[in-house]
């Protein structure tokens, strides 16, 4: 079509639609009603909301939370406190440590910093998403193998960005785990065997850390 | 945070709308949410302007590129034309804080971002830029702080993406009252150079459109220093951008970040460098015109040694 | 309570675990996020705790009026942390507290309580602190307090007697625990009493801490601690949060969980004090130190201990720490300032008396021309060090390495530095456990330690499984309930030394105890199920106590440090970490390795990025937040390569601690070797190495 209208994405214009159903009787009524769900389509899309709490549905590892929520509730705080995903961790609440990080649409975020009634109708996946039936993941196991967790408290953050890292690149170089994870904190200091679980679960060659028993003589 | 209402704007017009009644636009939030904890703003609604169409796009043109305000940082990190055609926006943007906070971090955002001085971020200090009497930093902890300022206030603009665009040339465009508005990035900051209280030129209701970066220098660099390898602000940023023939400057941008309100340029230091092929000697030339006049606070004369060297380092750059 | 076995124990010398690794057991609930912290703990009806905090470094308060913060819907509870006119002392001290059914309405809460207070004088630097004019933090005492002073020898004799002496002052910062979890804890009443969920390193502190003013009897009061997320000395005692929580529980008639911010962590709960060393040193022609003058004065805020029960954490430290030398002079003041307290924080003192020591002990191989590691193994009293030098230079190519300071060609200069760390370990003989073997072979260890991430829960089962013939994965571990038999508190480096002869002991127990019952002689590995299914109905619980013989005192260590300097901008950039620690017997590697990583990387931190900067002008904390109090970042860290001494005759020791003492000073005087000038400050900032260069002035690169 060489409508201008019709090249903005997922734009529906009433020349458009009009060329498309012809001009019958019916589709004119049609054409009406239709043009005034398109209008009130758009004042509701524009509504305010809040400031008290309004109906929010989050998409959580594949399952609906239908939740009350007001505007300024982080998603953080809505998946820890509003339900019982208490995966992700607060460590800062201020977007510097990585503890809170969740995936959105495989996009690795902070959800301390996002509003949760922002995260509708995307795909969150949290920490609680990731092993199915129990079974760790390549990225878990690698973990455990390697030793790649202390207290634990940053972990769940961390095998987010290292899952994350690896559905985008899965032969990541070392500067590339590096550079993809740097967002995460950890405080206990299993950094050297994060890279190594890193490089396990993609398969690659793991450079590992000297280390040699030696008797005492 | 305090309690606030929320809508989405689905057009520029309506965003400006909305936001008229003591409303903050909010498009990646890693700013504002920030603010908002602190209770350093206190908005009644925020503006979701995501939705907004036409600004999430990097477009190439013939003679100029233009990225929309809603593009996020991630997206220009890991952009191949970019990378290819503006090396010093590249690292720029591949320097901005965390992954987590490039997934969402918009240019608009990036350019717009509030001071970062610690005083100002406190919730309990009532510094000169947040209307109180007194700049905290110049008399106590300025080690972050600035070597240029036209006011009392000494917090530097800290956006790396500006300090390219500074480089670059390039222009912001602005809604303002309902046209367009083109800025590059010293008018964009000159409010922060003159007024204590304001940290850029925006006037309220601004929005950012988008950044048109004009394609003529052919070689660009940006190079940060910070205490730590990642995921530090810097102490103090650089970029460098020329065009470069057989081996000659010309139009040769220097824009320093994290020493003035406004990304530092220096005309002297830009013309000084017109027609002429870099080597240790005239990068060190430039430096010193760049930092002249630079005027430490009691503990960040370190960033005039650090600067000169970061000078002299990107310009070589543009060799390569 | 049984008596341990009569016939002496003794670890077995060939093993299928202990020396060797085993993944933790806790790995697959902490990858999964299943793993329940203090702050996971809730449930429906459950409300949210918060303190309201000071936000005058000093100030009386002379009214508190919580009536409005009652008022906001949601909020059940607001209470006062003292009643009357009381004087606050930091920038950050507890005032109040509400509890509300969501966070958002306990910080409208926050908001709405009104304070009324009138400003005092305040001093939050060291040098403010000690001036004579300066305001008073405690009102009837000097800011100044009495020295603690020690001398040894004929010391100013001494000094007269050597043919080499260095001078020199050195300066640490005041650093901060940030674990990544944050001090808190759940409260809930029963007909029973109190349950507290705590991220503690120490259950029992925080039931007795509780259990006082509460006015409950200890049985009454019980702590869990399943997981917690990190403490590094400053979790012990329920602090003004625990009692804090119980009450506005109490108050409520609901549970409380109240989880501090990152923010008030930078405040209210613990650091390591600051120092400011001036230190001379004297030495004969041929090494042989001969003379020490240490003068040192630090700030532990308002003074230590204070809210953190673990205590144990003044300005002093061991001086002159490590070395052997005859006439020596020590003295310590400690210096109040308008700050949180400090608390014991990994190694108490030590890293801090480590950088200056071995900062001035290079100054002194430089002054002699003599290779740093050989004036160090000359001094050292400890010969299990001195192999570790050796060992250690060896596989560090130390002396191919090693120029002269400054010599190093080029704009980035390299460098290489070493230091020693001591400590003390061993167990605690109060420890005991319980062990259930239950008909169907499946064994249940029960301990009231807590797992602070350093991998005690795999310990016991590594222990158990030894002795049982079992894999540690058949071992189920409970840990962290003070319904168990007690444990120790996850301090002093002292829990692996005081868990594992325990453990060691009760199961040799109920091993022989299983066999008398079962009526065979080995029901070991194979013939567990067969044994155990001869018990019938009831299982076989057996408890025991700490056994003498499996563990000792005294560790040590080494480490070495490379680093790059860049001297045009001043950055450092550490290359690699090498070091060499003993801990006597090792029971798990894989975790000895880790603790010693994480001690690696904390010492970095100390070294080149942590510092709690005050502002002299508001008197608050300037960099509560992990923005600008920065914490060694994964792009950050060097190479590492490490050796563990085994030394199973020594019985366990203990390992954590050691591990952070001497990383900073390693990386200092790397610092110095690479560009021949002395940073003798910490944190090394690029500022600082470029005022050693002489590129800017000196005053404008430390803290106002």
């Amino acid at each position: 079509m060489n409508d201008p209208d019709s090249k903005k994405a997922g734009f529906f214009s009433r020349r458009s639609f009009l060329k498309s159903i012809g001009t019958t009787a019916v589709a004119g009524a049609a054409v009406q009603a239709q043009a005034v769900a398109d209008e009130l389509e758009k004042v509701n899309a524009e509504k305010t909301i809040g400031p008290g709490a309004v109906p929010v549905t989050l998409t959580v590892n594949g399952k609906q939370l239908k939740l009350q929520l007001e505007p300024r509730v982080t998603l953080l705080d809505a998946l820890r406190n509003y339900s019982s995903l208490t995966g992700s961790k607060e460590g800062c609440d201020r977007g510097t440590c990585g503890a809170c990080t969740v995936m959105i649409n495989d996009v690795p975020v902070y959800s301390c910093m996002k509003l949760a009634i922002e995260v509708q109708g995307q795909e969150i996946t949290t920490i609680e998403g990731l092993a199915q039936d129990g079974k760790l993941t390549a990225v878990q196991q690698a973990f455990m193998d390697r030793d790649a967790l202390m207290c634990g408290y940053c972990t769940p953050g961390f095998v987010m960005s290292v899952t994350a890292l690896l559905k985008k690149n899965f032969r990541p170089t070392a500067d590339d785990v590096r550079h993809a994870c740097v967002g995460n904190i950890c405080r206990c200091g299993t950094y050297p065997r994060i890279m190594e679980a890193a490089f396990q679960a993609a398969g690659v060659p793991v450079p590992t850390s000297k280390t040699e028993v030696i008797r005492y003589a | 945070m305090k309690s606030f209402q929320y809508a989405t704007a689905l057009s520029v017009d309506s965003a400006q709308q909305m936001v008229a009644d003591n409303g903050q636009y909010i498009a990646g939030g890693n700013d504002l949410l920030g603010l908002l904890k602190e209770y350093l703003v206190d908005p009644k609604t925020l503006v979701n302007i995501k939705s907004l169409p036409g600004l999430d796009k990097i477009e190439q043109g013939k003679d100029t590129w233009t990225i929309g305000a809603n593009v996020t940082v991630a997206q220009i990190e890991d952009h191949a034309g970019i990378k290819e055609c503006f090396p010093g926006l590249h690292w720029a943007a591949w320097h901005v804080g965390s992954r987590q906070i490039r997934n969402v971090a918009s240019v608009g955002g990036n350019l717009a971002q509030h001071s970062r001085c610690w005083y100002f971020r406190h919730r309990d200090v009532l510094c000169l830029k947040k209307d109180g009497d007194t700049c905290y930093a110049r008399h106590g902890e300025n080690r972050y702080h600035s070597l240029f300022t036209g006011n009392q206030c000494i917090s530097p603009v800290v956006s790396n993406l500006a300090v390219a665009f500074a480089a670059l040339d390039a222009v912001a465009v602005v809604q303002r009252e309902g046209k367009p508005v083109s800025m590059k990035m010293a008018e964009f900051y000159a409010d922060a150079f003159t007024s204590p209280t304001a940290h850029n030129a925006l006037k309220p209701g601004d929005l950012i459109l988008r950044v048109e970066i004009p394609a003529v220098r052919n070689r660009s660099h940006y190079i940060q220093a910070s205490d730590k390898q990642e995921f530090d602000w810097a102490l103090v940023s650089c970029a460098a951008a020329a065009k470069v023939t057989d081996g000659k400057l010309s139009q040769a941008r220097i824009a320093l970040g994290c020493i003035s309100p406004v990304p530092h340029q220096v005309d002297a230091a830009n013309e000084f460098l017109e027609g002429k092929t870099l080597d240790d000697a005239t990068a060190s030339q430039a430096a010193d015109l760049v930092l002249k006049n630079a005027k430490p606070h009691g503990h960040n004369e370190y960033k005039i040694p650090l600067a000169h060297t970061l000078i002299r380092r990107t310009l070589l750059k543009l060799n390569a | 309570m049984p008596d341990t076995p009569a016939p002496k124990l003794s670890w077995p010398a060939e093993t299928k675990y202990i020396s060797h690794s085993t993944h933790r057991i806790d790995a697959p609930p902490k990858l999964k996020g299943e793993a329940r912290y203090a702050s996971d703990i809730q449930a429906e009806g459950w409300l949210y705790g918060m303190i309201l905090r000071s936000k005058w470094p000093a100030a009386k308060i002379t009214a508190v009026n919580l009536e409005p913060a009652l008022k906001i819907p949601g909020i059940k509870a607001a209470i006062l942390v003292k009643e009357g006119e009381r004087v606050v002392h930091f920038y950050g001290e507890e005032i109040a507290a509400v509890a509300g059914a969501t966070k958002s309405a306990c910080l409208d809460a926050l908001k709405a309580i009104e304070v009324t207070a009138e400003p005092l004088g305040f001093a939050v630097r060291e040098n403010d602190a000690k001036k004579d004019d300066s305001p008073h933090v405690w009102a009837d005492a000097p800011n100044v307090g009495t020295p603690k002073s020690t001398e040894k020898g004929q010391v100013d004799q001494a000094f007269g007697e050597c043919d080499a002496v260095v001078e020199g002052f050195f300066t640490t910062q005041v650093a901060i625990h940030h674990p990544m979890e944050t001090h808190g804890n759940s409260a809930s009443w029963t007909d029973d009493g109190l349950t507290c969920w705590a991220s503690t390193q120490g259950i029992t502190s925080v039931r007795d801490g509780l259990a006082g003013p509460l006015k409950l009897d200890h049985s009454k009061v019980r702590v869990i601690t399943d997981y917690m997320g990190g403490g590094f000395g400053a979790k012990f005692g329920p602090g003004p949060h625990g009692l804090l929580a119980a009450r506005l529980s109490r108050e409520a008639k609901a549970p409380v969980r109240l989880m501090l911010t990152r923010f008030d962590q930078a405040l209210a709960v613990g650091n390591r004090p600051s120092s400011f060393q001036k230190i001379k040193l004297g030495a004969k022609s041929d090494g042989t130190l001969h003379a020490y003058d240490l003068d040192n004065y630090g700030t532990s805020g308002l003074g230590t201990g204070g809210t953190s029960a673990g205590g144990g954490s003044g300005i002093d430290f061991p001086a002159p720490y490590i070395y052997r030398i005859p006439n020596t002079r020590v003295k310590h003041t400690s210096v109040a300032t308008n700050a949180g307290p400090s608390s014991a924080f990994r190694a108490p003192g030590n890293p801090t008396a480590s950088f200056g020591m071995e900062s001035i002990m290079d100054e002194l191989a430089v002054k002699l021309g003599m290779d740093p590691v050989e004036l160090r193994i000359k001094n050292d009293p400890s010969e299990i060090r001195q192999k570790e030098y050796k060992l250690g230079a060896e596989r560090f190519g130390w002396k191919d390495k090693y120029k002269k300071p400054g010599s190093s060609p080029g704009v980035v200069k390299t460098g290489i530095g070493c230091a020693g760390s001591t400590w003390g370990g061993g167990g605690s003989n109060k420890t005991q456990a319980e062990v259930q073997i239950n008909p169907d072979g499946s064994v249940e260890v029960r301990m009231g330690v807590q797992d602070v991430g350093t991998g005690t829960r795999t310990v016991l089962a590594v222990i158990a499984a030894e002795v049982f013939g079992l894999t540690p994965e058949q071992i189920t571990v409970r840990v962290g309930d003070t319904h168990f038999p007690p444990g120790p508190g996850s301090g002093g480096s002292t829990t692996c030394a005081s868990v594992s002869p325990t453990l060691f002991a009760t199961c040799t127990d109920a091993l022989a105890q299983l066999q008398t019952q079962a009526g065979v002689t080995d029901a070991k590995g194979d013939n567990w199920t067969a044994a155990c299914k001869k018990l019938g109905v009831n299982p076989l619980v057996v408890q025991g106590k700490f056994a003498q013989g499996l563990s000792s005192r005294g560790t040590g260590g080494v480490q070495f440090a490379e680093v790059e300097v860049d001297t045009e901008t001043g950055l450092v950039t550490v290359k690699k970490i090498a070091g060499v620690h003993d801990c006597g017997l090792i029971v798990n590697k894989i975790t000895t390795e880790s603790q010693i990583y994480g001690g690696m990387i904390m010492g970095m931190g100390y070294a080149l990025y942590e510092e709690r900067v005050m502002d002299w002008q508001s008197g608050v904390v300037l960099n509560p937040n992990f923005e600008t109090y920065k914490l060694t970042g994964l792009s950050d860290i060097p190479e590492f390569d490490l050796v563990l001494l085994n030394m199973p005759e020594r019985g366990v020791i203990g390992i954590g601690e050691p591990a952070i003492i001497p990383t900073a000073s390693a990386i200092a005087n790397a610092v110095a070797n690479a560009i021949g000038a002395r940073v003798n400050s910490l944190p090394i900032t690029p500022a600082k190495v470029l005022a050693a260069l002489g590129k800017v002035p000196p005053s404008t690169a430390t803290a106002s």
